[in-house]
């Protein structure tokens, strides 16, 4: 009866152990099996994370490997406004004397507060603030100092003891209340120097998972225009966390190390860029015009060693970004006035329909065309071709045009210099001017634009149409960007100077030299510009200035191209002034400009003086050994 | 015996694997300090060649030189002595020369 009654409770308990044992087995299977992947994920999501780790941004260099564009690593200090909890007020007391805030409005987003979301499953629900932001370009001493601070934080108790709870309160506060992501600041060591080239990034913003992930975008200048180069790759590790949100390296998974971005080495020489722009500022002071800019290249190869325009800006401050800060040599364009005869001139030397010592008859000032009187600014009679250029005649000038040169040769030579097309400089909001088909002109446009006017260039097309006649006839194009390189220094691109076409004759180029060789004299429109030890070659430009379809009377845009030493140039330079006060001449206001740069650059790039003119030289070393003889 | 040796076995591949479990962690947070410390300390490097970079460039060094009124002026074209490169070397079977410095008398210069 024991035994059948001990069997019954047995198999009793076997059933039950059996269904217990089924229903665990069921809730293997349901959780291993038929809901592995949902659950699995999940388990992911709580112990696996994405960390992206960011490129440093290139920097931007001058051709001597001075920087001027960095960036530097800083934090931006968010908060968790749930663990602060009732304590906004003592940490924002403590906090806002180290970021240099304003306690209230720390206080104000330290308080815990509440948002309605929807959820995954698209449910409105309230949730608790668990992110803010309190300071973005936090130095990392600052962020130490706050980091030790907040670990040092302490609550008045007023003698109670914390319970368990409230400590475990505490140790989030101190721990994690605050945080800092890694971010980085641009910054541009050299102010205000070639800001316009360099140009200016922003911070541009995404939100992930409720996270703000900012990334430096270029907005201007090479900073833009090179962003993809600059801006490098990002790399992600991925990883497991704790619960205090510690790294569990151990459990490191993908690591992929970011792609810092590329070093860009431009052909901007910053003592150069220094020299001009200081001499552009000193111009500025004297003449007060609306702006000036400044040029400097090398004429052989098209490299630009300086670009300046003031007024200017400093990268470093947004706020003094304004649309008058423009960089003007490429972005304005203008009626460039005398400095153009080098097209009609060259043109003609070129086709061989004038020759240096052929004579014009400039009509003692007064000429009538078309219906349109031509003015010189003194009365000349005849005038060689030379002596046209020396004394900027447009009566000449507009006289070669219409006797030797013709509309349709005089286009195609303006066309070939460049005008009326961008040179494809690697500078954003280049404009390419206006050079109006020959179809579209009047009949006084042949005597108008052999003395600049009806065309409209900009700054840097009118310097490289001279370049091209220093560098015998050879239109190179500009070059602002000398490499790319790694931050080891490896070079990953290097570019090298391109001609863009043979637009005149070397024999023609020689000529047009010797002409432009008269004007930095005593005879000519720019005797300032002269230096003592090289012979300078260049043109003066005085244009006066069309507003609403009509020249306005005392409002000029002044300048001043030329290049040095004249028979083997090194140096290109243009100077131009935009409304002048004191005077308005080129060679008069621009031609001293240009003789600052020209000298200052001489000196700092030891360019070799013009040997006839050099008295006095000291013997050279190697003479001074060669005369010495054999040593005994 | 053999029951305490297999406990004993057992025991101690568990406190051995827990220690190792230990060590992983601790040598963990410590590859995770010492990254973060390499990473501040390349980041201060970078920042200090930054700077000596900034200091030595020309523009600094021209601004430096006139706040400190160091009267000093680019060389003029005649105060820069230029160097020419001598004649070529001599063809082979010519006697080369080499250059040597003046006799000086007395003692061997130190």
């Amino acid at each position: 009866m024991n035994n059948k009654l001990q069997l019954r409770r047995a198999a009793l308990l076997l059933v039950l152990l059996g269904a217990a044992f089924a229903g665990l087995g069921y809730r293997l299977v349901d959780l291993q099996v038929l809901r592995h992947d949902e659950l699995s994920a999940k388990e992911q999501r709580n112990t696996e994370h994405e960390f992206r780790q960011a490129p440093k941004r290139g920097d931007i260099l001058d051709v001597n490997g001075n920087l001027l564009a960095t960036s530097v690593p800083v934090k931006t200090v968010c908060a968790d406004p749930s663990l602060i909890s009732t304590q906004a007020y003592a940490v924002a007391q403590l906090i806002a004397p180290l970021l240099k805030l304003n306690e209230a409005a720390i206080a104000q987003k330290l308080t815990p507060r509440t948002f309605v979301a929807n959820n995954a499953e698209g449910e409105l629900v309230t949730n608790q603030l668990h992110y803010v932001r309190l300071a973005k370009n936090v130095s990392e001493p600052t962020w130490q100092r706050i980091y030790a601070a907040m670990t040092n934080f302490t609550v008045d108790l007023e003698g109670r003891k914390l319970s368990r709870s409230e400590q475990e309160s505490l140790n989030n506060l101190r721990y994690h209340g605050l945080y800092a992501e890694a971010d980085q600041l641009r910054v541009y060591p050299q102010g205000s120097l070639a800001s316009q080239v360099v140009g200016f990034p922003a911070s541009e913003e995404t939100n992930v998972d409720g996270h703000f992930i900012s990334r430096i975008v270029g907005r201007d200048g090479i900073e833009l225009v090179m962003q993809n180069q600059l801006s490098g790759v990002d790399g992600w590790r991925v990883t497991e966390t704790d619960k205090a949100q510690q790294e569990m390296v151990e459990w490191r998974g993908a690591d992929v190390y970011a792609g810092d971005g590329m070093n860009v080495v431009l052909t901007i020489d910053s003592a150069v860029q220094n020299i001009v722009e200081s001499a552009l500022a000193d111009a500025l002071e004297k003449h007060t015009p609306k702006s000036i800019t400044g040029i400097v290249m090398r004429p052989r190869t098209g490299e630009i060693l300086a670009m300046a325009s003031l007024p200017t800006f400093d990268p470093n401050q947004p706020g003094s970004i304004l649309p008058e800060t423009r960089n003007r040599v490429i972005t304005d364009v203008v009626e460039p006035g005398s400095t153009f005869k080098i097209v009609v001139v060259s043109g003609a030397l070129d086709r061989g329909a004038v020759k240096l010592t052929d004579e014009f008859d400039c009509e003692q000032g007064h000429f009538a065309y078309a219906g349109r009187v031509l003015h010189d600014h003194e009365a000349y009679g005849r005038l060689s071709v030379k002596s046209i250029i020396t004394k900027s005649s447009n009566i000449g000038a507009a006289k070669i045009a219409i006797e030797r040169l013709g509309d349709q040769a005089l286009y195609d030579y303006a066309w070939n210099f460049g005008f009326g097309q961008r040179t494809l400089i690697p500078l954003p909001g280049e404009a390419r001017g206006f050079l109006y088909p020959v179809k579209d002109w009047s009949k006084v446009s042949i005597a108008q634009i052999p003395m600049g006017h009806g065309v409209a260039v900009t700054r840097l097309q009118m310097l490289f149409a001279m370049a091209a006649i220093a560098n015998n006839g050879l239109l190179m194009q500009p070059m602002i960007v000398n490499r790319l390189q790694m931050h080891d220094g490896r070079i990953v691109q290097q570019y090298v100077p391109q001609s863009v076409r043979q637009v005149i004759s070397r024999e023609a180029s020689e000529q047009m030299i010797e002409a432009l060789k008269t004007v930095p004299t005593a005879e000519g429109t720019a005797a300032e510009a002269g230096l003592k030890d090289y012979v300078v070659a260049g043109k003066t430009g005085t244009a006066q200035k069309a507003e609403h379809g009509v020249y306005v009377s005392g409002k000029y845009v002044s300048s001043f191209i030329g290049f040095f030493p004249a028979d083997n140039p090194e140096l290109c330079i243009s100077v131009v002034m935009d409304e002048p006060k004191e005077g308005y001449y080129g060679g008069k206001v621009c031609g001293p400009v240009f003789h600052e740069i020209a000298e200052r650059c001489a000196s700092y790039l030891n360019i070799p003086p013009d040997a006839a003119l050099v008295t006095n030289t000291p013997p050279l070393v190697a003479d001074t050994l060669l005369r010495k003889g054999p040593n005994p | 015996m053999k029951v305490v040796l297999l406990c004993s076995m057992i025991c101690g591949a568990a406190i051995g694997y827990v220690w190792q479990k230990g060590q992983l962690d601790r040598l963990g947070r410590q590859i995770s300090e010492r990254e973060n410390r390499l990473r501040q300390l390349k980041n201060d490097n970078t920042r200090l060649v930054d700077q000596i970079d900034y200091l030595r460039s020309p523009v600094m060094l021209d601004r430096r030189s006139r706040e400190l009124n160091l009267g000093l002026a680019p060389a003029q074209p005649l105060q820069v002595v230029r160097l020419v490169d001598l004649p070529p070397a001599p063809a082979a079977g010519e006697a080369r020369q080499f250059a040597q410095r003046p006799a000086v008398g007395g003692m061997p210069g130190y």
